[in-house]
C-alpha cells in the first residue's frame, strides 16, 4: 500500500517550514487560519513564530552559511545553529561536537574561533522576538501619577 | 528538526470526492490519512509538502473508488540525535522532567540525564545544587535539551483507566552539560 522511497529527502530549517506554512495561509490568529491550514499545522506555526526563525530571512541565512564556511561545521551543526541562534559561548558549546579539537583557540595569538562563530551568529542572524513576560514587565514599570494638589 | 520524506502510496479515492478537482481531492485524502500521525522510525507528520507525481486512476472490479499511485513529500518532525532544542518545562516528577513544544508534548528528561547534583524538592520541582548555589527548575521555563534517543513504543494492548494517554513517539533528552538546561542559567 505504502512505500517510503526516501526517508530523508532533505532537512529543512525552521525558517523554511515557517515560510511554507505562511505560504499556505497560516497566521497567528487562531480563527483566521481555519480554512487554509489544519489545527495541528496551526500549532506548529504558533510555536515557530516565537522562535528565532520568526525574524529570519533567506538572505540572512545565506549570508550566515557563506561566512561560516571557514569553520567547517557539519550540516547538522549549521542547521542547529540557525534554528537555535545561540547568543553566547555557553549555549553554542553543546551544538558543536569536539569543539575544543576542531575550532582553534590560542590566547597567545589572539585566535578564538568559537567566539568568532558566536559573533557571526549575533551579527548575521536576527534575534528572536521578545517573550511576552518581558513585555509585561516593561508595562508594570509605568510611572505613578502625581497626586493632584488641593487648594 | 524538520525533514522531508518521499513517500509512494496507492491511494483509494472514494467516489464522493470525484466531483472535486483531482489534485485537491488527493491532497485532502492524503492529509486525512497522514497528518498529525506518527510513522514509526520516520516521525510525526506535520504537513503534505507537495505532490510529485500522480498515476493511475483505474477502477478495479468490485470497487467504487479509483486507485491512484501518488508520489509525494511529507513534512516530518523528527529531531536528529544530538540536536539541541528549546522546549518549555511542562511537568516535573520523580521520573524526571517533561517538556513540551506546543505541538509535541512527549519530551522526557529522565533522572539520570539531569545535571549531576540535582535533587527533587517536596513539590516535585528539581533543584540543581552546584557549587555556586541552588538553581530550581521551575515550571513554564524555557529549557535547552539535547536529544539522545527517540522511542517509538508499540501500541499497548491494555491500559489502566487513568494512565497517561499513549505516546507513539517519545523523545528522550539530556540537560547534562554546558549550555543545556534552563536558558536563564546561561543568559548574558
Amino acid at each position: 500500500m505504502r512505500r517510503r522511497l526516501q526517508a530523508n529527502a532533505g532537512a529543512l530549517t525552521n525558517y523554511e517550514v515557517l515560510e511554507f506554512l505562511r505560504g499556505r495561509g497560516a497566521t497567528s490568529d487562531p480563527m483566521g487560519c481555519l480554512g487554509a491550514v489544519t489545527p495541528s499545522e496551526c500549532k506548529v506555526y504558533d510555536w515557530l513564530v516565537q522562535t528565532a526563525a520568526c525574524n529570519q530571512t533567506k538572505e540572512s541565512i545565506d549570508e550566515f552559511l557563506n561566512k561560516a564556511e571557514k569553520f567547517k561545521l557539519a550540516k547538522a551543526e549549521k542547521l542547529n545553529i540557525i534554528n537555535l541562534r545561540p547568543s553566547n559561548l555557553a549555549i553554542i558549546d553543546p551544538i558543536i561536537e569536539y569543539g575544543e579539537k576542531r575550532l582553534a583557540k590560542d590566547e597567545a595569538k589572539g585566535i578564538d574561533e568559537v567566539q568568532e562563530l558566536v559573533g557571526l551568529v549575533l551579527e548575521v542572524l536576527p534575534p528572536p522576538p521578545p517573550r511576552p513576560e518581558d513585555e509585561m514587565q516593561g508595562q508594570e514599570e509605568m510611572p505613578t501619577e502625581k497626586p493632584l494638589e488641593e487648594d | 528538526m524538520f525533514y522531508l520524506s518521499l513517500i509512494e502510496h496507492n491511494l483509494h479515492l472514494p467516489p464522493h470526492l470525484l466531483n472535486r478537482p483531482l489534485v485537491d481531492a488527493i491532497k485532502d485524502e492524503l492529509e486525512r490519512l497522514y497528518l498529525d500521525k506518527v510513522i514509526t522510525n520516520l516521525g510525526l507528520c506535520i504537513s503534505v509538502y507537495d505532490i510529485r507525481s500522480l498515476e493511475g486512476g483505474f477502477i478495479y472490479p468490485g470497487e467504487g473508488s479509483s486507485t491512484y499511485k501518488v508520489v509525494f513529500r511529507l513534512l516530518i518532525f523528527r529531531p536528529f540525535i544530538g540536536e539541541v532544542i528549546c522546549a518549555k518545562l511542562k511537568a516535573s516528577d520523580a521520573t524526571g522532567l517533561h517538556l513540551t513544544l506546543g505541538f509535541f508534548s512527549d519530551i522526557h528528561v529522565p533522572v539520570h540525564l539531569l545535571p549531576k547534583e540535582s535533587e527533587m524538592g517536596e513539590d516535585g520541582i528539581w533543584v540543581w545544587k552546584h557549587e555556586f548555589g541552588d538553581l530550581a527548575m521551575d515550571l513554564d521555563e524555557e529549557v535547552n535539551v539535547r536529544v539522545t534517543k527517540i522511542n517509538y513504543p508499540s501500541i499497548p494492548v491494555e491500559q489502566d483507566a487513568n494512565a497517561q494517554p499513549f505516546a507513539p513517539m517519545q523523545i528522550i533528552g539530556e540537560i547534562y552539560g554546558d549550555g543545556l538546561g534552563l536558558i536563564s542559567w546561561w543568559a548574558d
